[in-house]
């Protein structure tokens, strides 16, 4: 699959590692000094993530960068973790041999898709100082740490280890470290600030790893630390099985010669995901093989038309062959609430909306779609907005221009949504930061540098539509805050001023004070609402409020809508209004009369969320007359929620037949002597996507 | 010819009327409201009566249906009450003053004095009372004279005092007091052909250094730039009681063209008293715009500002005749502007000895 990867493994006993190293060092990420840090401390930084990930730890990360000899630019890096440690033994695969390690085995989401992993940082720091890499790492069942320095025999591709031992473990508190790994590398490289930077990096780490606590101590003696927003752990990600649209011709010829499945029909439902019984032996028809083929003796042409049958050109009774699109389940989104959280840790904002698009496939390759925006505060108002791109949760912090996702945003003409964009074009300019992040178990990127992601109509189209919406909730807020402003000023107007001139005219007149209520109708002439959405200390829960005022001097009727973070676990409690959920994070009441000069509350508990969760409630109305302080409910944006809600159920449903299909009831039923599903089936090479894609 | 002045009966009967507005719109269910002429250019016209420029029909209603009305009318409720505290004391206060004091009126306190200045305005021409009878007194600077008049003045005793603005003063002159009404000031005699109206107190001392108050037989007034009230009111006392010309003599630049303007049509701001305080027979002496080439006078570049001032004097009613439009026009021409004292040019005694006898010549004054 991968051109570079397929030519290291073949090469790999023949070509010294230094040489190859030597000659992509641009795609390795060690081309420059200030990138060579840069990606020293992303790899470590990833495999402590992951690590974490795996074992449910929730990360403590400690990031170290001291200058040690200024003049020949040689930097020592220190990246301490809190993860579940590395058996002694494996510590030296882990760091020494290329392209080890779990995660080139699984088709799934990970951090490690990118780059050539902990051993290439090994390997540039053993070739531009020559010092090993000091490894410590203590696991759980162990009472001392395991120290080694890691060095690398190039022409041989092997660790080189030296001054083994154990010691005991302290942290700063005196008590025994319970289990974590600490590495310490030193290298020719450049400490620099900035938007390419080991801070920005950490930055913007920290932004799509809320559950993740990063402290960074740079050569300055500086501390910059992030915090913890979240105990919630990402949701573990399930292995999948390949998906026929997303495979390539070497892959199925690799699949097809380590098989030891009997017939082609048994190897087509294992090993692919999407591929039921049924659609196993309807693609062996359409390919015109016997499905009881054994795997291992298909010829070259016939792989070729099972591809073609894949891709549904070749056809079974004059249509393609049905799949199910794989499960889902295998991409680990942030979740709206917690990026949310993420940039309103990281950047002083007002605003911030934030979305998680329901999960698509692309080309066989399941793929998700988060976009975040934050407006206000002190960023920058006559700037273009800080784009911060992520893919599988890793921060890409080069080559902005040619990725799809900055193209996505620069698609959209951001001047109706209240940002500047000279000419519709470019990115926009205002006090904002637009938050991108593509989950998928295959991120295509432009190159081997992997800092841009190539263009995919789909996922651009995709991503679009997240911007769009974000870009309406941002009009939104920006005019709801202007009618707010104005609907202050009235009831400052009513409730103050006014009583105030009545009063006072009749005191200087010596006359009674007289009755407002004919006055105030006139003056607002108009149907008024003022919502609350408070952290309620007592309850643990957040507290709405929604208060409608008639000043109008008709009766008047609504339904009255409101939004609740249902996605993110947001349960409505205490609502004593009753009315009915009309879609997903939607509530909807219905208000028969409100007679004139009357007013109405509407309240509610959120239960589930975390202070800081929600601090604002948007409301809506059905209705002829204006509510001021409300917005007319946009069937669209509901038609849009739904729509989501429907794609959700038929992933859903989808997934679930997937397992039904097949389950071992059917297969008795079959009769047919196939072995059980394993829940993952490793692909037989490991370095499938090591670099994500073809070249 | 001016204003009657009302009692302090009348005034709180007129203020009564304002705040009655106000309150019967709330007893019939409508917001409160006060009405008003509208105070920009556009609403100011000729009164062939009076021979001023006067607020013409366009009326504007201050309603409480915004904030910012709302206020204004609360303000309002609030001078007016403290106004007619004032005069049953009999104690009177600077609109400074009345500023501060609003500190203690909650959310009827002003924003800024300029606003405490322009809702007195509002007030006078609403009740078509005066300041005066509001107990108000300006901040403002009044003017200074010198010459062969004389008065006389109610002292802070209430004792007449005479005075004459030659012998009974020193280099600084009669400094003219806020208050130039006649229980506070009577003008008696003098022995002058006409008043001469000076922007600068360069210029001024100028002329009092060299006599030419004596020279000429006249009065000079300083109007220390833009004239207050008082000193525009006791030009057009002086110049009726005593029947005696005024010419006024200023900068060469669109902003001494609004001094005389305000000076001889009335200011649009005051538009409600124009007949109480402007001089319709007033003339303007220089600097003209001839005159900078005339006498090729040093001179400075119109800035973006001069240029938009004078355009804006050619659409404003009081410059509508023809020798102004001719005066503007050739400003804007010119591209130039001159200041009073670039006459020194030619030496200290210049403006004495040549320019202004040539120029008063012109008018048959010299």
């Amino acid at each position: 699959m991968s051109g570079i990867a397929q030519k290291l493994a073949a090469n790999q006993k023949q070509v010294a590692i230094s040489e190859f190293f030597e000659k992509n060092k641009h795609f390795l990420g060690f081309d420059s000094l200030s990138r060579s840090l840069i990606t020293a401390v992303k790899e470590a930084v990833d495999n402590a993530l992951d690590a974490c990930e795996e074992a449910r730890i929730l990360p403590t990360i400690n990031v170290q960068v001291t200058k040690i000899d200024a003049k020949k630019d040689i930097i020592e890096l220190t990246v301490e973790d809190n993860g579940p440690g590395i058996p002694q033994k494996s510590i030296e695969k882990v760091f020494g041999q290329l392209l080890f390690g779990s995660r080139f085995h699984a088709i799934r989401q990970s951090r490690g898709q990118q780059g050539i992993g902990i051993t290439g940082v090994v390997m540039y720091s053993q070739l531009t100082t020559g010092k090993p890499t000091h490894v410590k790492s203590k696991i759980a069942t162990e009472a001392t740490a395991a120290v080694v320095d890691i060095g690398l025999d190039t022409r041989k591709n092997k660790a080189t280890k030296s001054n083994s031992g154990r010691e005991i473990w302290e942290e700063e508190n005196g008590e025994i470290k319970k289990h974590g790994l600490e590495v310490t590398c030193r290298m020719k490289a450049k400490y620099q600030k900035g938007r390419q930077s080991v801070w920005q990096y950490l930055r913007m780490t920290s932004i799509v790893n809320p559950h993740a606590e990063i402290t960074f101590t740079d050569p300055e003696g500086e501390i910059h630390f992030w915090p913890r927003v979240t105990e919630r752990l990402p949701r573990k990600v399930e292995s999948i099985k390949p998906h026929p649209h997303g495979i390539l011709l070497g892959q199925l010829q690799r699949m097809l010669s380590e098989s030891k499945d009997s017939r082609m029909s048994v190897f087509l439902r294992m090993n692919f995901s999407g591929v039921s019984g049924r659609a196993a032996k309807e693609l062996c028809a359409a390919a015109e093989i016997e499905f009881n083929l054994k795997p291992k003796s298909m010829k070259p042409e016939q792989m070729r038309a099972l591809l073609e049958a894949f891709q549904g050109e070749k056809m079974f009774n004059g249509k393609p062959v049905k799949l199910l699109n794989p499960p889902t389940n295998c991409l680990s989104p942030i979740e709206e609430m917690l990026i949310k959280k993420g940039l309103s840790k990281t950047i002083d904002s007002r605003y911030a909306t934030t979305m998680t698009r329901v999960p698509n496939v692309s080309l066989g390759n399941p793929y998700q779609v988060e976009v975040g925006l934050i407006f206000g505060g002190n960023m920058a108002a006559d700037k273009p907005v800080e784009v911060l791109r992520f893919a599988n949760r890793v921060p890409l912090m080069y080559q902005q221009g040619g990725c799809l996702l900055t193209k996505a945003i620069e698609s959209v003409d951001w001047r109706q949504y209240g940002l500047d964009q000279p000419g519709a074009k470019g990115v926009p300019k205002g006090p904002a930061a637009i938050l991108v992040h593509l989950a998928s178990t295959n991120v295509q990127f432009t190159s081997e540098a992997k800092e841009a992601l190539a263009e995919n109509g789909e996922v651009i189209e995709e991503v679009r539509k997240a911007m769009l919406e974000m870009g309406r909730g941002l009009r939104k807020h920006l005019e709801k805050k202007k009618k707010m402003a104005k609907t202050k000023e009235k009831f400052e107007l009513i409730n103050d001023i006014l009583p105030a001139i009545a009063k006072k005219s009749a005191e200087i007149l010596a006359r009674p004070i007289p009755n407002l209520s004919g006055s105030i109708t006139k003056i607002m002439s108009a149907v008024i609402s003022e919502s609350e959405t408070e952290w309620n200390k007592a309850t643990k829960m957040t507290d709405v409020s929604i208060k409608i005022y008639n000043y109008t001097a008709r009766a008047r009727a609504y339904t009255i809508l409101a939004t609740w973070p249902e996605k993110s676990g947001g349960i409505i409690k205490n609502n004593a209004f009753g009315g009915r959920k009309e879609a997903t994070g939607v509530w909807a009441w219905k208000l028969e009369t409100l007679q004139p000069g009357e007013n109405l509350t509407i309240t509610f508990s959120l239960d589930g969320l975390e202070k800081g969760d929600w601090t604002e409630t948007d409301v809506f109305y059905r209705g002829s007359q204006e509510i001021i302080g409300a917005l007319k409910m946009d069937e669209k944006y509901l038609d849009e929620i739904r729509n989501q809600e429907k794609i959700m159920q038929e992933l859903v449903a989808k997934s679930e037949s997937h397992y039904t299909e097949s389950s071992p009831n059917e297969e008795t039923t079959q009769n047919e002597e196939e072995p059980q599903p394993e829940p993952a089936v490793k692909p037989p090479t490991g370095q499938a996507t090591l670099f994500g894609g073809e070249l | 010819m001016a204003q009657k002045r009302m009692s302090a009966e009348d005034t709180k009967v007129a203020m009564h009327s304002v705040v009655g507005e106000m309150y019967d719109k709330i007893v019939n269910g409508e917001p409160p409201t006060m009405t008003l002429p509208v105070r920009t250019k556009t609403n100011i016209g000729f009164d062939k009566k009076l021979g001023v420029y006067k607020y013409g029909k366009k009326r504007s209603t201050r309603d409480a249906t915004s904030l910012g009305s709302a206020k204004q009318l609360l303000r309002a409720l609030h001078v007016i009450e403290f106004i007619e505290e004032m005069i049953n004391s009999g104690k009177s206060s600077t609109l400074r003053e009345m500023y501060y004091i609003s500190e203690s009126w909650g959310l009827g306190k002003f924003g800024s004095q300029n606003e405490s200045n322009n809702l007195a305005e509002d007030l006078e021409i609403v009740t078509k009372c005066l300041r005066e009878d509001f107990k108000l007194r300006p901040e403002e600077d009044g003017a200074r004279m010198i010459g062969n008049l004389t008065l006389q003045e109610r002292n802070r005793r209430g004792e007449w005092m005479r005075i004459n603005a030659r012998d009974d003063v020193g280099d600084s002159g009669y400094g003219v007091p806020y208050n130039v009404e006649k229980e506070k000031i009577e003008l008696l005699e003098h022995d002058i052909n006409f008043i001469m109206a000076i922007e600068t107190g360069g210029m001024f001392d100028r002329l009092v250094e060299n006599g030419f108050d004596e020279d000429y037989k006249c009065g000079l007034l300083h109007l220390k730039g833009q004239p207050a009230r008082s000193t525009r009111r006791i030009i057009k006392r002086m110049s009726e009681e005593w029947d005696l010309p005024v010419v006024v003599f200023l900068d060469g630049d669109p902003w001494s063209f609004r001094i005389f303007a305000s000076i001889a049509y009335g200011a649009i701001k005051t538009a409600h008293i124009s007949e109480y305080l402007a001089t319709p027979s007033a003339t303007y002496l220089g600097i003209t715009a001839d005159d900078i080439m005339a006498y090729e006078l040093p001179s400075d570049d119109l800035s973006k500002k001069d240029i938009e001032a004078l355009n804006a004097e050619l659409t404003d009613p009081r410059f509508a005749d023809s020798w102004w439009q001719e005066q503007i026009n050739m400003m804007l021409e010119l591209g130039k502007k001159a200041e009073q004292q670039s006459l020194a040019k030619y030496g200290l005694d210049f403006v004495t000895d040549t320019y202004l006898p040539e120029k008063l010549a012109e008018l048959g004054l010299a």
